[in-house]
């Protein structure tokens, strides 16, 4: 039939396809390398072919010689492999978050620390922390920050569009104001935090990911997976969505549903992220920016190769965070900020540059 | 004219429409049947564009009806609405990222939804839109790297996709140069000779009267003059809507219609 040759002139099977497949293949063996370089480098090296042996074996595959010594194994069962991953989990989801906030704001500059999620996160979290919910109440850290976050962008929202559609700096300068009312908030909650629990807070607004453990990573892998997965099983309304609200109703899609839908989803991401790791600044932003000129603009490619690059960006991130020094960790967010403001400023610049 | 006329595929009965506290359209009444080519042309600020939006059910009537195959719009269940009726405007807001296959098949939603894979049959759907509207040559390239008249096409061969029985566009031909503008009316002829309800507002009068079998002239948020496109340019109406005497002019040996536009009131003057 002449529609078969037809979808097969459409379907792009040309250099676009191509390319799109060789990212996916790059980025799908980055992650597992940038896994394995986490794992094995760090204040004490792990032998690589020692951590491949002793993963072998808990996997059930016992290998001669086996894995690595009682220290090493302890390193990397207890500290490095759930703090590695964790740190894929949170670049991933937050990169996630990213693409589709940018879909959703139509503006391939929007990210989650922009549009005030992660300082909106970060005082629902610090809320919880110097109120003692955070101890006491189960699952109260990663809820209250994911209740900081939800309340942010959807008063950026809200105040952006009160006079029709924003432009970038209109946006952008909201987002600004809430996120330096939601700092302030943080700032006088630190100052009234009893003096026992305000360094834990200033740790942990600067980002880091240190001593987090596996409770961490399973709790950190319910909110971020299950939120990730919805967002990416939503692409097409995204999508339609980056349309144009008036495109986008046109289609039948149901704009207002879909955006609170889609914020419930970004705060149920960045906020157990943000709650989990600090705030991780840009990588929403720097991931799915440099990804769309190769894999498209479309969610349903964008948003995995999304994923995967936020979480090879923040394990590299957080290798660099614990190796660069030799007499102390840096903090995780002040290293990715160090990547992702310049390159935020330069992508700004050619953006303004298209108008 | 003994038989009954068949329904009309849409209707408007009285119609008003606001934009925030502002009446925009004044008690409009209009009727397009399966196969109807009418153009809707109007001074700027008549409310043609808040009129196409209420037809297309994206504004609510502040008074009258609006009915789809007899049956008023909100009744309708979106995704059937969206299926029946495409909207196409003047302005791609689509990002610039998007591949023109891509944003096209978008167009497929309302057949689809959010989760039911697109299948070869919505491929295939595409591809002819794309044929129609003559950017096929385009499919794989993104929206950033077409001009406006090429993203305006895109738009159109977007609303051919979603296979609508009513076809609503809203200065379809505001970007295009005169190739694409025939290229644009050639496509509106075809998908009318198919069936299809198609209205247009068209800005270029002449163009519009080439190409309508009925012509609609909005003032000031009421219809007032509709018919035969010459009938409607010649009216006194016409001239008062535009500030503008409008006189047409047989062509000799074509079916053409040649129009004059002299300014008004000032006494006319020689050759003018």
């Amino acid at each position: 039939m002449s529609t078969a040759a037809a979808e097969d002139d459409l379907s792009p099977t040309g250099d676009a396809a191509r390319r799109r497949r060789l990212v996916f293949v790059v980025l799908a063996l980055a992650l597992p390398a940038a896994l394995a370089l986490g794992v094995s480098l760090g204040s004490v090296s792990l032998p690589p072919l020692g951590v491949a042996g002793s993963l072998l074996a808990a996997a059930g595959v016992p290998l001669e010689p086996a894995g690595l010594d009682a220290t090493g194994e302890t390193i990397l069962w207890s500290v490095r492999l759930p703090r590695v991953l964790l740190a894929a989990l949170v670049g991933g989801g937050l990169a996630v978050v990213g693409a589709a906030l940018q879909s959703l704001f139509r503006n391939p500059m929007a990210d989650a620390g922009l549009l005030g999620v992660g300082p909106g996160a970060a005082l629902g979290a610090v809320v919880a922390v110097s109120l003692g919910w955070a101890h006491e109440v189960f699952l109260a850290l990663p809820l209250s920050a994911f209740a900081g976050a939800m309340t942010a962008v959807v008063t950026v929202y809200l105040l952006a569009h009160a006079g029709g559609r924003p432009s970038l700096h209109g946006l952008l300068l909201t987002g600004l104001a809430v996120s330096s009312l939601a700092a302030a908030g943080t700032s006088m909650l630190l100052v009234a935090t009893e003096e026992f629990r305000v360094r834990t807070v200033l740790f942990w607004l600067a980002g880091g990911l240190e001593g987090r453990g596996w409770e961490h990573l399973r709790l950190g892998a319910a909110f971020i997976l299950t939120g990730s997965a919805l967002l990416t099983a939503l692409a097409r309304p995204l999508d339609v969505l980056s349309l144009g609200e008036e495109e986008a109703a046109a289609l039948s899609l149901p704009v207002h549903a879909t955006r609170m839908g889609i914020f419930t989803l970004a705060s149920l991401v960045a906020g157990p992220a943000t709650a989990l790791a600090g705030s991780v600044p840009f990588v929403g932003l720097v991931a799915p920016h440099a990804l769309r000129p190769l894999v498209g603009g479309l969610a349903r490619r964008l948003l995995p190769a999304s994923f995967l690059a936020g979480a090879v960006l923040v394990v590299v991130a957080d290798l660099a965070a614990r190796t660069v020094s030799e007499r102390m960790d840096l903090p995780l967010g002040s290293v990715t900020a160090f990547v992702g403001a310049p390159y935020f400023l330069l992508a700004l610049r050619a953006h303004e540059g298209r108008r | 004219m003994s038989d009954r006329p068949p329904p009309p595929a849409l209707e408007a009965r009285g119609l008003v429409v606001a934009r925030g506290s502002r009446t925009v359209v004044h008690g409009v009444d209009l009727a397009l049947a399966a196969g109807d080519a009418l153009a809707l042309v109007g001074p700027n600020a008549a409310g043609k564009s808040t009129l196409v939006r209420a037809l297309a059910g994206l504004l609510p009537p502040a008074g009258g009806t609006v009915r789809l195959k007899g049956r008023p719009l909100a009744e309708w269940p979106g995704d059937a609405l969206a299926r029946t009726v495409a909207l196409v405007t003047a302005d791609d807001e689509a990002p610039p990222s998007l591949s023109v296959v891509d944003r096209v098949l978008l167009g497929r939603y309302p057949h689809r939804g959010p989760l039911r894979p697109f299948t070869r049959e919505d491929h295939g759907t595409v591809a002819r839109a794309l044929g129609q509207t003559g950017i096929a040559p385009l499919a794989g390239r993104r929206l950033g790297t077409l001009s406006a008249g090429e993203r305006q096409l895109v738009l159109l061969a977007r609303g051919l996709a979603q296979e609508p029985e009513v076809l609503l566009l809203d200065e379809p031909a505001a970007h295009l140069d005169i190739g694409h503008q025939l290229q644009l009316f050639r496509v509106l002829d075809d998908v009318r000779q198919r069936g299809v309800a198609v209205l247009a507002v068209v800005h270029d009068l002449p163009r519009a009267a080439a190409w309508a079998s009925r012509m609609a002239l909005l003032h000031g948020g009421r219809i007032v003059a509709e018919g035969g496109p010459r009938e409607v340019l010649e009216s006194e109406a016409a001239g008062r809507s535009f500030g503008v005497t409008i006189r047409a002019h047989e062509i000799p040996g074509a079916r053409d219609v040649a129009y004059r536009f002299l300014d008004q009131p000032r006494p006319s003057r020689p050759g003018g």
